[in-house]
């Protein structure tokens, strides 16, 4: 009986002994996006940014900012719904301005509202499409930046930190769209139509792929009619955006969206589905 | 853990401890002896740690044969443990695994997982092994043989023993304990055994690994009268241990490891698995002998088994955070293999990849980012887009069987047998760590899109609606699969002049049945509740002779036909989803016939086999992510033909009584022999389409179907010495079904003038390696303590390939879809798939030192 005791014992302690290796895991501390080394120099906003290089913007040129320029800006559109690809939208309170950046799922590390801190000295800028546009060299022209490049020139603002405080009141806004406004007044910014019609043609779904409509770089531009939207405005939607399946309204509706140009033509960019008013 | 400890308690509790006064039975020490042990000592280690099941990347597992009336089977198993050696290159799944006469194998699958009973070396060393032309009194035998456990406390070796084990491969250390009483005077006998072995990150052989495992096993005998015996046995292995994964060679090369492990990462400065296994599988095995005559016995046994598994996963519904996914390769942006076509030739991102390699904290799971982006995503109230899943297979298998022997005289033997099994597989997939996130949706992404988020058809399971999962909640599917078999089996074995005989067959039913606990969005009237119930009748005979041509020399034959009905895992068309069986299923039907000679003499021992297989009307099933229409594909295979043929060799040869010569040799093909019909379904669509698929030639993966060694053995002075030279060739990779399916190889441009170009199946590396043996018994305080040390492959050859498999996607990409899915525009990819599969490699250098003391 003692021997049967014994290994009875030895199991025991042989559990006792055996703990999980793969435990309960600590939310890592830090922010591991980003130069957290960066400190600011001179500021710049994105009006006097787009200003300054405006002619090479205007001629869809580019030129590599040499200066030690600094950004503060806060995130106001980003890839979250699929529908803005490998771009990331950012306004101050002078403006808002486009960047590319060639990795995805960007927004899930810069949500919209996030306070950046861009150090611009090295990065490109340009027009495409006689928009403002911020990112790389790809193949001799404007493109996007590679991730790990953007990763050195930005670092993520916490709110309640320090940091925080040079960016003031700083925060995301709406502006009613208006088709008169210039691109430097409007684009990069969220933006509100109202009593707006969206064309039906096709399969009458936001962005259908099933061949009815006629794609731009896997995206479906349906021309918006009525309201606020002026004659030269559509609604463009990637067939990879989450909310491409919702059904195109018969009716005037409310809508909301990044502002983009592109040869004087308004894009307006919805973010997430709840930018679909209507769908509320 | 808790729930580990509360089940060995449980376990334990079932076993009576009462034990009287033991006879001691003196250890017999010989050299022979001593030979044995340090042959078949880790045998078991071999195959239950290092190899068998616990890779999850393999499709399948090896099987442990080891007939000793054949030199060939009886040294494979250990002699060519360090390649995955496959017998006969069959599935686990034709091995069939008995428990003191009850059958263990995992009906739906037919496999059996040897890691269940690792770690407990001393007690399963005693077994009946036959091949699969043998003649035995437990079973039908399978087309990779049949092993049966005697579990029986009496017949367990008596006395303690303890050893203790040092090695540099999936674990670090090791330490048994055993202990076994004899049977008493007044019929009770017990035998125990403790095992636990352990390596952490550290330590371990593979980068990102540890493992963490306990074994017990106790057994308790009641030798009531002459008449009957009561044998009550209990067995575990709570297991925890990481995986690592298969690579390219491009991965290998940029991380300067053939071992590179893509599994586990960083998380705030310390190493995390990414892949962790957590397997317990307690069982309870009681046992009646009831001797109702000298020539007659029934041993009836009842089997109970709650099995547990768990294994997790990182999960995305973002972008990928694998570090070897494809796109973060160099390859990616440079075609290196030079084809002729319009590919990518992006210099600077080619070489900016490999800089990105060169970091260790790239080619590894970057943890820190995905609980920060998680923790991001919280503020605005979003779901989480990265987790770790868990994967759960449990089984609550019950099995009684019974068998009746009968001598009915001299070299007349008869048998028969009944097996009655039902057993109960959940599956389903908890969210195991959200990583620092909140929450996410009960939603299938891949189908928001096509569907609103919050809409039903997007649902995993409607009855719970758009709900919030937390840690711990069931997500995306939830299921049993019933088996319920019932066999009748007999077998008679007669000696006649210069011929033994056998002959035997077996008939039985099967019924299964799936019970879905979700209502799926896409299947809303098919998926929650019972299915209908399957029912299939199989059977088969075998027979075989051996004729005894004098001098020692023999012949013998074989011949068998059996129909296999289907497991569960392969018939249903997607268990996951619903309740449909998969179209066409039939029972397997497979003829075997086997011939051999052998000479038996002092100083020879020879076998020399050949065989013939042919298995027609095979079901298979796999899934995998199919990006050619960015959603999962369930495919069924039905109608499968397959041909498995080749010759053995086994030969030893005895110089002086001290010195012997073993050579082992084989050479065979394991082909399919047609084209296969395939119903695949889109996770995203629902639908079933029909395919062909061009696998016509592919070969049986994870295993040289070509192999040979000799090595010398020798023994003097109670020193046993070991050197065995071992050469693996025709290594071939599991091959990717997706890559050949009609559709995709019109769509990969392989379609010319009516004939298809089908890619040709990746392969791995053969290779020479060398392993050698030493060992010595002394005696301590007149008790036999051995030292062993295992070196194995002693020229560090790196490069043999032990398995992979081809990865699934294509070397095109989809750009549009027209005619609801008829028609398709490619765009050919940089990346060349069919140039990477993924790989695993033969370990270095490594090593076993054993040191047991029995007394």
């Amino acid at each position: 009986m003692k021997k049967q005791s014994f290994i009875i014992a030895l199991l025991a302690g042989a559990f006792a002994l055996a703990s999980c290796q793969d435990g309960n895991w600590d939310i890592p501390e830090g922010i591991p996006y980003g130069n957290n080394d960066l400190q600011a120099g001179t500021a710049v906003t994105i009006a006097e940014l787009q200003s300054t290089y405006a002619s090479v913007i205007s001629s869809d040129s580019y030129k590599q900012i040499t200066d030690d320029l600094w950004l503060r800006c806060v995130v106001n559109g980003n890839d979250y719904g699929d529908n803005l690809y490998k771009q990331v939208s950012v306004q101050d309170e002078t403006g808002g301005i486009i960047i590319g950046i060639n990795g995805s799922d960007q927004g899930a590390f810069m949500p919209v509202g996030q306070k950046l801190l861009i150090s611009l000295k090295n990065l490109y800028i340009g027009g495409y499409g006689n928009m403002a546009q911020i990112g790389g060299l790809y193949n001799g022209s404007l493109g996007r930046m590679e991730l790990p490049e953007w990763k050195q020139h930005v670092r993520l603002i916490m709110d309640n930190t320090s940091e925080a405080a040079a960016f003031g009141s700083m925060k995301v806004d709406t502006l009613d769209f208006d088709p008169n406004k210039t691109m430097a007044q409007q684009s990069g910014r969220v933006v509100r139509l109202s009593g707006v019609t969206i064309s039906r043609e096709g399969t009458p779904v936001i962005a259908p792929d099933d061949g009815s409509v006629s794609l731009v770089s896997n995206c479906v531009n349906r021309t918006l009619s009525g309201g606020n939207a002026g004659s030269k405005c559509v609604l463009r939607t990637s067939t990879y955006a989450v909310f491409k399946g919702i059904t195109v309204p018969t009716e005037a509706v409310e809508l909301y969206g990044i502002a983009t140009i592109y040869r004087g033509t308004w894009q307006i960019l919805a973010r997430t589905q709840s930018d679909l008013a209507w769908t509320k | 853990m808790k729930m580990k400890h509360l089940l060995v308690a449980l376990a334990f509790m079932a076993a009576p401890l009462s034990h009287a006064q033991t006879v001691e039975t003196a250890d017999v020490d010989s050299l022979g002896t001593v030979e044995e042990e340090f042959l078949t000592d880790d045998s078991n280690f071999t195959f239950t740690e290092s190899q068998l099941g616990e890779n999850d990347d393999m499709t399948s597992d090896v099987i442990h044969i080891n007939s000793s009336t054949n030199v060939y089977t009886s040294q494979i198993s250990w002699t060519w443990s360090g390649i995955w050696f496959k017998y006969r290159a069959l599935d686990n799944a034709y091995n069939d695994i008995y428990m003191n006469g009850v059958q263990v194998n995992n009906p739906e699958n037919g496999r059996f997982t040897y890691s269940t009973i690792g770690g407990m070396n001393d007690a399963v060393r005693n077994k009946d092994d036959v091949s699969p032309f043998e003649g035995n009194n437990f079973s039908f035998s399978g087309l990779g043989g049949s092993s049966n456990y005697n579990f029986r406390a009496s017949q367990m070796p008596s006395g303690h023993k303890v050893t203790l084990s040092g090695a540099n491969r999936n674990y670090t250390l090791r330490g048994m304990y055993s202990y076994g009483s004899g049977l008493s005077k007044d019929g009770w006998a017990f035998f125990g055994t403790i095992g636990y072995r352990w390596a952490n990150m550290q330590t371990a052989s593979i980068k990102g690994t540890f493992y963490n495992s306990l074994a017990y096993f106790m057994a308790v005998q009641k030798v009531i009268n002459e008449k009957h015996s009561l044998n009550l046995a209990t067995w575990g292995s709570p297991t925890e241990r990481a995986t690592a994964g298969a690579s390219t060679d491009e991965a290998n090369w940029l991380a300067n490891d053939y071992l590179y492990n893509p599994y586990w990462g960083y998380q705030g400065g310390k190493k995390r698995a990414s892949r962790v296994v957590n397997n317990f599988e307690p069982s309870v095995l009681l046992t009646w002998d009831y001797n109702i005559k000298d020539n007659m016995k029934l041993t009836t046994s009842a089997f109970l088994k709650f099995a547990k598994y768990k294994s997790t996963k990182l999960n995305y519904s973002g972008t990928n955070p694998h570090p070897d996914y494809w796109k973060r390769f160099p390859s990616y942006n440079y075609d290196v293999w030079g084809r002729e076509g319009d590919y990518n030739y992006d210099n600077a991102a080619f070489w900016a990849a490999y800089d990105n390699w060169q970091d260790e904290s790239y080619r590894q799971i970057n943890f820190d980012e995905l609980y920060f982006a998680n923790t991001q995503l919280n503020k605005i109230g979003a779901d989480a887009i990265y987790w770790i899943e868990a994967r759960h297979n449990n089984h609550l298998m019950t099995n009684l069987a019974s068998t009746y022997e009968w001598n009915i005289r001299p070299g007349a033997k008869w048998s028969v047998g009944v097996q009655m099994l039902s057993n109960r597989g959940s599956h389903y997939r908890t969210i195991d760590d959200l990583l620092g996130g909140q929450y996410f949706h009960n939603t299938n992404t891949y189908l928001v899109g096509d569907y609103q988020e919050t809409s039903t058809e997007a649902m995993y399971d409607v009855n719970h609606g758009y709900q919030k999962l937390i840690e711990g909640d069931r997500y995306g599917y939830d299921y049993d699969l019933w088996n319920q078999d019932v066999k009748l089996w007999t077998s008679f074995t007669m000696d006649r002049d210069i011929m033994h005989s056998f002959i035997t067959g077996k008939i039985g039913g099967r019924r299964m049945w799936r019970e879905g606990f979700m209502r799926n969005g896409l299947f809303q009237d098919n998926s929650y509740g019972k299915s209908g119930i399957a029912h299939f009748l199989d059977g088969g005979l075998k027979l075989g002779s051996t004729v005894n041509l004098g001098k020692g020399h023999a012949v013998t034959a074989g011949l068998g036909y059996e129909l296999r009905a289907p497991g569960a895992s392969v018939a249903f068309m997607c268990p996951e989803m619903n309740n449909d069986y998969a179209q066409n299923l039939e029972n397997e039907k497979v003829l075997s016939a086997e011939l051999g000679y052998a000479i038996n003499n002092k100083w020879f021992r020879l076998n020399l086999n050949g065989y013939y297989y042919r298995i027609n009307d095979g079901n298979e099933w796999q899934q995998y992510y199919n990006d050619d229409i960015n959603s999962f594909s369930y495919n069924s295979l039905t109608g499968v033909k397959r041909e498995y043929y080749g010759v053995e060799l086994g030969l030893k040869f005895k110089i002086t009584s001290s010195l012997d010569i073993l050579a082992l040799g084989t050479y065979s093909e394991a082909k399919y022999i047609a084209d296969t019909q395939v119903n695949w379904m889109s996770s995203t669509t629902g639908k079933i389409n029909e395919e062909i698929c061009h696998n016509k030639g592919m070969r049986q993966s994870g295993t040289p179907l070509a192999a040979a060694s000799l090595g010398v053995n020798y023994r003097i002075k109670r020193w046993f010495l070991n050197v065995t030279g071992n050469y693996y060739d025709r290594i071939y990779l599991s091959y990717s079904t997706n890559m050949r399916y009609e559709n995709n190889l019109k769509n990969a441009g392989r379609y010319h003038a009516g004939e298809y170009d089908v890619p040709a199946q990746a392969k791995g590396n053969g290779g020479f390696m060398l392993d050698a043996s030493i060992g010595r018994q002394f005696f301590v305080f007149h008790h036999p303590l051995s030292v062993n040390l295992q070196l194995c492959n002693l020229t560090h050859r790196r490069n043999i390939t032990t398995g992979g498999y081809e990865q699934s996607r294509s070397n095109y990409s989809v750009t549009e879809t027209e005619n609801a899915g008829t028609e398709v525009t490619t765009k050919p990819r940089t990346y060349n798939f069919e140039k990477n599969a993924k790989r695993f490699y033969a370990q270095g250098f490594n090593f076993l030192l054993n040191v047991n003391y029995r007394f």
